[in-house]
């Protein structure tokens, strides 16, 4: 019951491996019989690659993940990292300010540009702070105004405000879940890892989910792990929230369900015809897996069994915040059975609609008002159930925006300091980690490329991502990042 | 970060205590891995920096230049130790790369301490002109008939040496269903039709399958189903970019696709292939049929980045057609093939040049409607650099690299011979149908506005009333035919005046009548454009007074001031056109061709335009050539490997795009060259080849295991053949199979791609989806459809997701009850006395292929009992339901 139908699929595409199938234990063969077969394979003498068991490296801290990813660039100043220094200075050029050094053409230099383009460039003039701190909880962490119920469990969480990327267009959402600018081209993101080399909690629902808007940034999550390792795109919505999750055309299920045992009893006769054809017992394990999902995931977005008290939390009964809760609450429920890794995308239109080029107040206050409650309720609502010590959530954005302003009241794209947030999965609560300079341009103290958070993640969930390589496809130290271990507890 | 290091100081402790100084460290599996993946591209055969080889122990105690390498017994003595941890990075090695971890360090000092021992028989890396893909392509000798009573042809005397060898037995013959199924599927990617079976089960003669593969290699559909895997290979591409704004590949494109189905079908020789997608701009210069085969590098576009457009035409046209991975050597030289970092930057040059356009097609004018999409040499002076560890801000100016190959490739000298263009190809509008598509459209448009023109008089004589309105509206039909009567004329000045320039410039003689013609000519022209520019503000001057005359009073006012306007223009043009013409005016020329801009250097405007020019390079030519040489070692066995792994399931070589060192070894290299040398010999017919393989012994045999435990125990995942491997089949195959067997495929050939809109209704068969980076079909994309930027292998995969498709899409549940009445009309019983176990077997005949056993057709019959106990079991209901049950079975989806 450990490990999921699509890593022994892969195998069966590109290496025939015989092994691999056998290492499925969800087909029924026991530990027993899968080391007698291996031995008589001669495979225990070989040191040649085996693709993962499911198992984790080392004992795991947390089961599930949830990315909550703000499409289109948040700003760091105005949320989680106060800078009154641009209040100060407000309208005076960085030049002519004590900070003049951040704009040091060497410590520019990281940036990977696409192409020259309208945004993605240096603001001079420093643009005002649009909205007022207060220090919150036990921790005294200051928090915007804008996210007064994230404020609220602000000692559940921990802040990294050190963060840097290299792309200044919003390639850089790619970059943030893959850890490649991309220009270097397509490489597999977070999830996909997670899905590649962790087991299976719960047989009867995908492990790897993906909600919401993901206009911009590339639509696979797999890429050369191949598409088992996609996240499965759902929605909020009972009657169909998979793609064919319900018959297209009328079909009265009496008769849908003699037609599954009829499909079940034929393939496994075929099984006579070619024993050993490890395609068929997949193909026999997937339709199962399929029917079983169909019944399963309608039932997990059934919010009739949640209390009135609950939905009221995450925001259910208000229009502007309504839609995130939902895919909020839903996340818990499908963590609470088990599922491993859920990325939910906020902010749809253009490159993501936290992309304030212009009237930035306006924008962060809109999209503030619709994250924040929900992202509040559902911390509150995993530390209440027991839950929050094993589910990590990340609240991270693609990068920062600019101190200095862009047009009359905007901000643009800023990769050289920004700030992500983590919580629960057996972090340290209620603490800051690194720092950007005083006017929020350059992360100054403990600077984390977004690999880091990678591997954080992957730390806590008992993967060392370097067991999980594929040969012949190399992939770099700064793939690979380093686990951000002041933050862990 | 101090914790950090203070963690790994502490780990590196932990380990060194770890390994006791009596614990045996064993060079083979610790030391030799590390000198192996981390020292030995600079060390070894490829190189030997400083002198100094690692890829044996005894070359490290030899040591380079600066002395031993290892003092055997005296880690600390020892130069190895000294320069890998070293704290100077222009000291330590592996130079500009991660250090050694503190655990190999450790283990490499231990080796010392203990004697630096390694095995007496260690052989040093072998030299890579031996590696089998560099050497070159020898006809091997066909093994003696090994299993004569087994083998149909030399493709079986080679796999059953192996048999032999192995002491394996080769599996039966697939049944003869099962043979026909497969045949369909995998040569035209469909299932054979009812009428089609019922007729190839009649011919009960020796040959009937010989007849059969014949048959299907002579039908269009193959060239459409092979096309598909050359167009995963040479990664076809619809446009896509962000809303309507182009980024990547070319509209238009599919002209491409058309000509590889069209290339496929004709059987053209792979090599010319070749050199027509490389470089028929240069082979065949005004040929538009041809061009399209350039649709390879134009799919290349990018309109923003030049290095990432140029790295992926280096990276793919190597892995492509020669099985390099040239990009492994682009920041630096390749670690284990002898393609020095400048290589990669050569290989760049031969494509440097080159840029895109699209090219005017008889009877369409309008570009955005239809095209060529072509390359052609641009900017033949742009130079190329080496980038300094790959990066593009850094090139390395002290020198202008010209195209050349890896030394140990260049098996002839490269001489490169700039092409001198027809005019026709770098002046398109030459081209005798680009100038009568612009009169074609002019013609056009005088026929549309007298058809106005037309109607509006007969409204004007039946009118009773309102007399003025309608006589206003006749007026403005009146000069609409005028301005498209002038624009007419303009055509046909401006052509005549193009043809009087043409005329004189290729005149030598200098003859004065010609240029004087040429003068008058323009002229005229010039004259012509004047007028048109006349009867278009006379339209204009028309137009506002009728909407004025429509206005409400109190909307009159701003139609008045625009109608001042108008008569001012009017003036002014009328004037204008009284002007005599001198010799600096100039007429705008017709389009033959339009350059696709690119925004290499700012996101916000194009470039400046890149004309066409008389010559190119004849780069892309000269590589073309190299690559198609029948010396050329790689591009016949790539080209074979992928033809065999599509046939087989399995390839010979399982690293397809890489042949080099790190590439996995084909398991029957004499096969694979056998095959090559076929390929070429036979003019590089790839019919040839597929004739080859489809009527050998060992494509015919079955997929099934049963029977032959013994070589189950001996080869359990088929490394040599001795049954056949299945395949999932490829998407579009699904989804084609399915609306063939309903009888409602359109298989309408080739044109522009079934947007995605439109997608659902449509019934054309899945190539002629548009399918980009961007659009995807969902039902296609389930079953794993080619990701368009890399895709060598098709993704088998079987996911949950596939079983949602097959039993809930509309597709299916549509095709079901077609498919049941289908099946029952072509009993010879016919429907009404037939009865549910005959309409049983022979769905699963059709369907999967199966011929019937007992427990499957009692399975089917119980399920048939309990449906028919249903309300909505009657009649054909339950027949559909049991046509749904067999869509979903795995032998649907698998090409046993």
């Amino acid at each position: 019951m450990n490990t999921t139908l699509q890593r022994h699929e892969r195998m069966t595409s590109n290496l025939p491996s015989r092994r691999a199938f056998l290492a499925d234990a969800s087909l029924g063969f026991g530990a027993l019989a899968l080391s007698v077969m291996l031995h008589r394979d001669g495979a225990a003498n070989e040191p040649a690659w085996s693709p993962p068991t499911g198992q984790p490296h080392f004992p795991p801290q947390v089961k599930s993940v949830i990315w909550l990813f703000m499409n289109g660039g948040v700003s760091h100043m105005e949320s989680f990292d106060p800078k009154p220094m641009l209040t100060k200075y407000a309208g005076k050029t960085i030049a002519e300010t004590p900070f003049a050094d951040a704009q040091d053409p060497k410590k520019l230099s990281i940036e990977r540009l696409v192409v020259p383009d309208g945004n993605g460039n240096q603001r001079n003039t420093l643009y005002p702070l649009q909205v007022g701190f207060q220090k919150h909880g036990e921790s005294g962490i200051e928090i915007s105004d804008w996210f007064p119920h994230v404020a609220k469990n602000v000692d559940r969480l921990a802040i990294v405000r050190s963060m840097w990327t290299t792309d200044s267009n919003h390639g850089a959402q790619t970059q943030f879940h893959s850890g490649r600018h991309q220009n270097d081209g397509d490489f597999p993101n977070l999830g996909a890892w997670v899905n590649y080399g962790l087991g299976s909690l719960n047989d009867n629902l995908p492990q790897f989910i993906s909600i919401g808007n993901r206009e911009y940034w590339n639509k696979k999550d797999g890429h050369y792990l191949g598409p088992a390792h996609d996240a499965v795109p759902l929605r909020i919505d009972p009657n169909n929230p998979l793609d064919f999750s319900r018959p297209e055309r009328p079909f009265a299920p009496k008769a849908q369900a003699v037609g599954v045992d009829l499909i079940r009893e034929l393939n496994a006769l075929r099984g006579t015809a070619y024993p050993q054809d490890t395609a068929l017992a997949a193909r026999i394990a997937s339709y199962e897996l399929a029917f079983r999902m169909q019944r399963s995931v309608p039932e997990v977005l059934d919010f009739s069994q949640e209390t009135a008290e609950t939905k009221t939390l995450y925001g259910l009964d208000l229009p502007h915040c309504r839609d995130f809760g939902s895919q909020l609450l839903a996340a818990r429920r499908f963590v609470e059975r088990g599922v491993r890794f859920i990325q939910i995308q906020h902010g749809a239109g253009g490159a993501g609609a936290w992309d304030a080029h212009g009237g930035l107040k306006a924008n962060h206050a809109k999209n503030t008002l619709a994250v924040d409650q929900p992202i509040g309720a559902l911390l509150e609502d995993l530390d209440r159930r027991g839950m929050l010590d094993e589910t990590l959530v990340v609240f991270a954005t693609e990068f920062g925006r600019t101190p200095g302003s862009q047009g009359a009241d905007g901000r643009d794209h800023h990769i050289f300091g920004f700030t992500v947030w983590m919580a629960g999965g057996n972090l340290k609560r209620g603490i800051v980690h690194g720092a950007t300079d005083e006017i929020g341009f350059h992360a100054a103290e403990h600077r984390h490329y977004v690999t880091d958070i990678h591997a954080t993640i992957l730390h806590q969930l008992g993967l060392d991502s370097r067991k999980l390589e594929i040969p012949g496809r190399k992939r770099l130290d700064i793939d690979h990042g380093n686990p951000i271990t002041e933050i862990i507890a | 970060m101090l914790t950090r290091s203070l963690l790994a100081a502490l780990f590196g402790l932990l380990f060194l205590s770890s390994l006791r100084a009596d614990e045996r460290v064993d060079y083979e599996k610790q030391i030799k891995p590390i000198f192996t993946t981390r020292c030995v591209a600079c060390h070894g055969i490829l190189k030997q920096e400083a002198g100094l080889r690692l890829d044996t122990a005894a070359f490290a105690i030899r040591g380079g230049d600066a002395g031993a390498a290892v003092t055997p017994g005296d880690a600390a003595a020892s130069r190895l130790i000294a320069r890998v941890t070293a704290t100077d990075p222009a000291e330590r090695m592996p130079h500009d790369e991660a250090p050694l971890k503190p655990e190999q360090i450790a283990a490499l000092r231990a080796w010392i301490a203990q004697g630096a021992k390694s095995p007496a028989d260690e052989q040093p890396e072998r030299d890579p002109r031996e590696h089998w893909a560099f050497r070159p392509v020898i006809r091997p000798l066909v093994p003696p008939r090994a299993d004569s009573a087994w083998s149909r042809n030399s493709i079986d005397a080679f796999i059953a040496e192996d048999h032999r060898r192995q002491g394996l037995t080769p599996q039966v013959e697939a049944t003869r269903s099962e043979l026909i199924r497969r045949s369909y599927l995998d040569l035209i990617g469909v299932p054979a039709s009812l009428e089609e079976l019922a007729f190839i089960e009649a011919d009960h003669d020796d040959g009937w399958y010989e007849r059969l593969t014949k048959r299907l290699l002579d039908d269009p559909r193959h060239g459409e189903r092979w096309a598909r895997h050359w167009m995963d290979i040479w990664r076809y591409s619809d446009w896509w970019g962000l809303g309507d704004q182009l980024r990547n590949s070319q509209p238009h494109i599919w002209h491409w696709r058309d000509w590889i189905v069209e290339s496929l079908n004709a059987d053209t020789p792979y090599d010319e292939l070749i050199r027509l997608m490389l470089a028929a701009d240069e082979l065949h210069p005004n040929d538009l049929d041809k061009l399209r085969a350039t649709g390879l590098l134009a799919r290349n576009y990018f309109l923003f980045n030049r290095n990432q457009w140029m790295d992926e035409t280096v990276e793919h046209v190597s892995k492509g057609f020669l099985g390099l991975t040239m990009n492994c050597a682009k920041c630096h030289d390749h670690k284990y093939d002898p393609i020095e970092h400048a290589d990669y930057y050569r290989m760049r040059a031969f494509f440097e040049p080159y840029h895109v356009r699209l090219d005017i097609v008889p009877h369409e004018t309008d570009l955005n409607r239809d095209g060529i999409p072509r390359v052609f040499d641009g900017r033949l002076d742009t130079p190329t650099y080496r980038f300094i560890r790959g990066n593009e801000n850094q090139p390395d100016k002290s020198a202008v690299l010209a195209p050349g190959l890896p030394k140990l490739l260049a098996f002839r000298a490269m001489t490169i011979n700039p092409v001198t263009l027809p005019p026709e190809a770098w002046q398109p509008e030459r081209r005798p149908w680009v100038q009568e598509a612009h009169v074609a459209a002019a013609k056009k448009n005088v026929a549309t506005a007298e058809a106005t023109l037309a109607t509006a008089k007969q409204k004007l004589a039946a009118a009773t009333a309102t007399v003025a309105d309608t006589e206003s509206e006749v007026r403005v039909a009146e000069l609409e035919l005028a301005v498209a009567t002038a624009e007419l004329r303009s055509v046909a000045c401006r052509i005549d005046a193009l043809q009087a320039a043409w005329a004189k410039a290729d005149d030598t003689t200098n003859n004065p009548a010609l240029v004087e013609a040429e003068r008058a000519k323009i002229a005229e022209a010039v004259t012509a454009e004047r007028q048109v520019e006349v009867a278009k503000a006379r339209r204009s001057v028309a137009n506002a007074e009728l909407r004025l005359l429509r206005a409400a009073a109190d909307k009159k006012e701003p139609i008045e001031k625009e109608l001042k306007g108008s008569r001012e223009a009017l003036e002014k043009s009328e004037k204008q056109g009284a002007v005599a013409v001198t010799p600096t005016d100039r007429f705008a020329p017709l389009v033959g061709a339009k350059w696709t801009p690119t925004r290499f250097f700012s996101s916000g405007a194009d470039d400046p335009a890149v004309t066409f020019g008389p010559q190119s390079t004849g780069r892309r030519k000269a590589l073309a050539e190299w690559i198609t040489d029948r010396r050329n070692p790689l591009t016949a066995r790539v080209a074979v490997n992928h033809l065999w792994a599509r046939h087989l399931g399995t390839p010979l070589v399982p690293t397809v795009f890489d042949f080099g060192r790190k590439g996995i070894a084909p398991a029957h290299p004499e096969l694979l060259d056998w095959l090559a040398a076929e390929l070429m010999d036979s003019g590089w017919s790839m019919k040839h080849l597929h004739r080859l393989i489809v009527s050998s012994a060992t494509y015919r045999m079955s997929s099934s295991s049963a029977g032959r435990d013994a070589n189950v125990a001996k080869d359990p995942d088929n490394t040599n053949g001795w049954r056949r491997t299945p395949i999932r089949l490829e998407s579009e195959v699904v989804r084609d199979s399915i609306l063939s067997l309903a009888g409602t495929i359109d298989l309408t050939r080739g044109g522009p791609p079934i947007k995605p809109a439109e997608q659902v209704e449509s019934r054309r068969r899945s190539l002629y989806f548009f399918h980009s980076n961007n659009d995807r079909n969902l039902f296609l994309t389930t079953f794993d459809e080619a990701t368009v930027k890399e895709c060598y292998r098709r993704e088998q995969s079987i996911v949950p997701q596939q079983a949602l498709a097959m039993t809930n899409s509309r597709l299916i549940l549509d095709a079901s009850k077609l498919i049941a009445e289908r099946i029952e009309k072509a009993t010879p019983v016919g429907a009404p006395n037939l009865d549910d176990a005959t309409f049983a077997r022979r769905t699963l005949t059709v369907l999967l292929g199966i011929t019937a056993n007992d427990a499957e057709l009692a399975a089917s019959l119980k399920a048939f009992d309990a449906w028919r106990r249903l309300p909505e079991g009657h009649g054909r209901d339950a027949r559909a339901f049991f046509v749904w049950a067999l869509l979903n079975h795995n032998d649907f989806v698998t090409l046993r």
